[in-house]
């Protein structure tokens, strides 16, 4: 409606009429943000291996979103950083040495199985980068393995070398050098301190309830403490859980992803404790070394189970209403 | 004649079991890991389906309507051991990549739906007609499904290489998730597809293309 003449007095519109002022492109920039200090101290780590990984998995992730919007004939809204952040978070969970055909592959199947044939953004029912990470996984796993594709790196992979050849090798790993990086993984992931760093800026800023990492995190160091408990000698303590793999970036970026995760409090915390049990399990159990990923993908399919937990509403009828 | 053509046809395109009707997708997840089982499993159902379809049809007015779904079974089932022990006389590397697929084509809902919706109801040949059409439906699709899953997950089609060399076999195609998620693109690009035509002959798009009563019309329900 054009005013008559003029700007206009009065401006009638639909509710809601009071903005809060998030955006989607605000909240995206903001997690961006929370993951430079791990994105840079992978390119550190990995001789500058990871740049190339973290930049293709963006740039496919970005394109894909856009030729997908437009096969979808919808406006193409690359402009609210969704997509470059998940090609970032797809990134992370790479080893720094993958292939550029890896990468791609992976990058764009993360968008295009894991959000836009759901219907884009908002509708994914599992964390898209990790559909991506997972499809990889199943399909290449010598070129997804830290160890195999990272042989030229001093470092090492101190999951595997736990799985392999148990606990007491976790000793060589300082709580420092663990936080600064010094070890194998995905090349973001495996950046605990940094990666710690961005996700208490993320809930310092509001964009991430506490919730899910605190009760992910706890679930990890509950499971993780009941299994020392039972024998120090076999299992490794909570903390190398903790810092060890991608356990914080899961417990921050990956498990709060807002359309995979419930909301309300007890779902929250219900969702954050079976993820981290389940690595625990996974670690302990499976075949894998690390079962962050995993996890929390078995987590998003009980998310809708976790949102059946809901608040009586106020001055609802309850059962106890309806007995009498 | 055209009755004949119109039953045998619908099998093709119009019911393409199991992409239209989705119905049977048991042996469509697990044995369409190559082109090659697709192909040998659609030649079974078809041979069992159309028989199928002849003695049910045949024995339509003597079976008590309490009983006949056992009676189906009971026909479907001397069938399916007839075909088990062909293929292991004639096809048996064929039999032992199929496995317990071959006995499970009895509890293939196929089997059972045409003999209850079509079968039951019609004279034998048109019913040879529906059950041959719908068996060789189930073979395109199989085949299909088969050569995509083949062609990404080994690089091959019916055995023989296609991709380049340095192609690295995308396992994921191959494993069970790969079934479902291939099946799904499928459904998919054949529900746009199917749209798109609808778009051009001036008919209303179906927003969200549904398998029931009103859209499918197999039984006239």
């Amino acid at each position: 409606m054009k005013p008559i003449s003029g700007s206009p007095v009065l401006t009638v519109s639909s509710s809601p009429h009071i903005h809060c002022g998030r955006t989607i492109k605000g909240t995206s920039l903001q997690i961006l943000l929370a993951l430079l200090p791990a994105a840079g101290f992978a390119v550190w780590h990995s001789d500058l291996l990871a740049l190339r990984v973290l930049a293709l998995s963006c740039i496919v992730a970005v394109i894909a979103e856009a030729g997908c919007l437009k096969l979808m004939k919808r406006e193409i809204e690359s402009d609210n950083y969704t997509a470059l952040l998940c090609g970032l978070m797809f990134g992370f969970l790479m080893p720094p040495s993958s292939p550029w055909w890896l990468i791609a592959v992976g990058s764009s199947l993360s968008i295009i199985i894991g959000r836009m044939v759901f219907g884009g953004l908002g509708g994914e029912p599992l964390c898209a980068p990790l559909v991506g990470w997972a499809i990889c996984k199943v399909s290449w796993p010598e070129l997804m393995n830290f160890d195999m594709s990272m042989l030229t790196s001093e470092l090492t992979y101190p999951l595997s070398q736990l799985q392999n050849f148990g606990p007491e090798t976790l000793d060589e790993y300082s709580l420092k050098s663990l936080l600064l990086g010094f070890q194998l993984g995905g090349s973001g992931a495996a950046q605990s301190g940094a990666i710690l760093l961005g996700g208490v800026y993320l809930i310092s800023r509001k964009i991430i309830r506490i919730d899910i990492p605190l009760a992910f995190v706890g679930g990890v160091s509950i499971a993780a403490a009941l299994f020392y408990t039972i024998s120090p000698v076999d299992y490794a303590l909570p903390v190398y859980h903790i810092l060890c793999g991608s356990t914080l970036f899961g417990a921050f970026f990956l498990a709060t992803d807002s359309s995979s995760s419930p909301v309300g409090h007890f779902p929250m915390i219900a969702y954050g404790l079976s993820a981290g049990i389940l690595v625990i399990i996974i670690r302990v159990y499976g075949a894998y070394p690390d079962g962050v990923p995993f996890a929390i993908l078995l987590a998003n399919l009980m998310t809708p189970l976790f949102e059946k937990i809901r608040p009586k509403p106020f001055g609802g009828i309850t059962n106890v209403h309806l007995q009498r | 004649m055209s009755r004949l053509w119109k039953e045998f046809s619908k099998g093709l395109w119009t019911d393409l079991p199991p992409f239209k009707i989705v119905l049977g997708l048991c042996p469509v997840l697990a044995v369409t890991k190559t082109a090659d089982n697709g192909f040998g499993m659609g030649l079974a159902v078809i041979f069992v389906l159309t028989l199928s379809n002849v003695f049910v049809s045949a024995v339509r007015k003597i079976i008590p309507a309490k009983v006949r779904i056992a009676c189906f079974i009971v026909i479907a089932a001397s069938l399916v051991v007839a075909v088990e022990l062909l293929m292991q006389a004639y096809a048996y590397p064929l039999y032992q990549q199929l496995g317990i697929f071959v006995p499970l084509i009895v509890v293939n809902c196929i089997i059972l739906g045409r003999a209850e919706a079509f079968a039951s109801k019609n004279t034998v040949l048109l019913s040879a007609a529906d059950g041959f059409g719908m068996g060789v439906g189930f073979t395109m699709s199989l085949t299909f499904l088969g050569g995509l899953r083949e062609l990404f997950g080994y690089g091959t089609l019916f055995g023989s290489q296609i991709m380049p060399e340095s192609f690295k076999p995308f396992s994921f195609m191959i494993e069970a998730p790969g079934a479902f998620v291939c099946l799904g693109i499928v459904l998919a690009a054949m529900n746009a597809f199917t749209n798109r035509q609808r778009r051009k002959k001036g008919l209303a798009v179906l927003d969200n293309p549904t398998h029931d009563c009103k859209t499918c019309g197999i039984c006239g329900h």
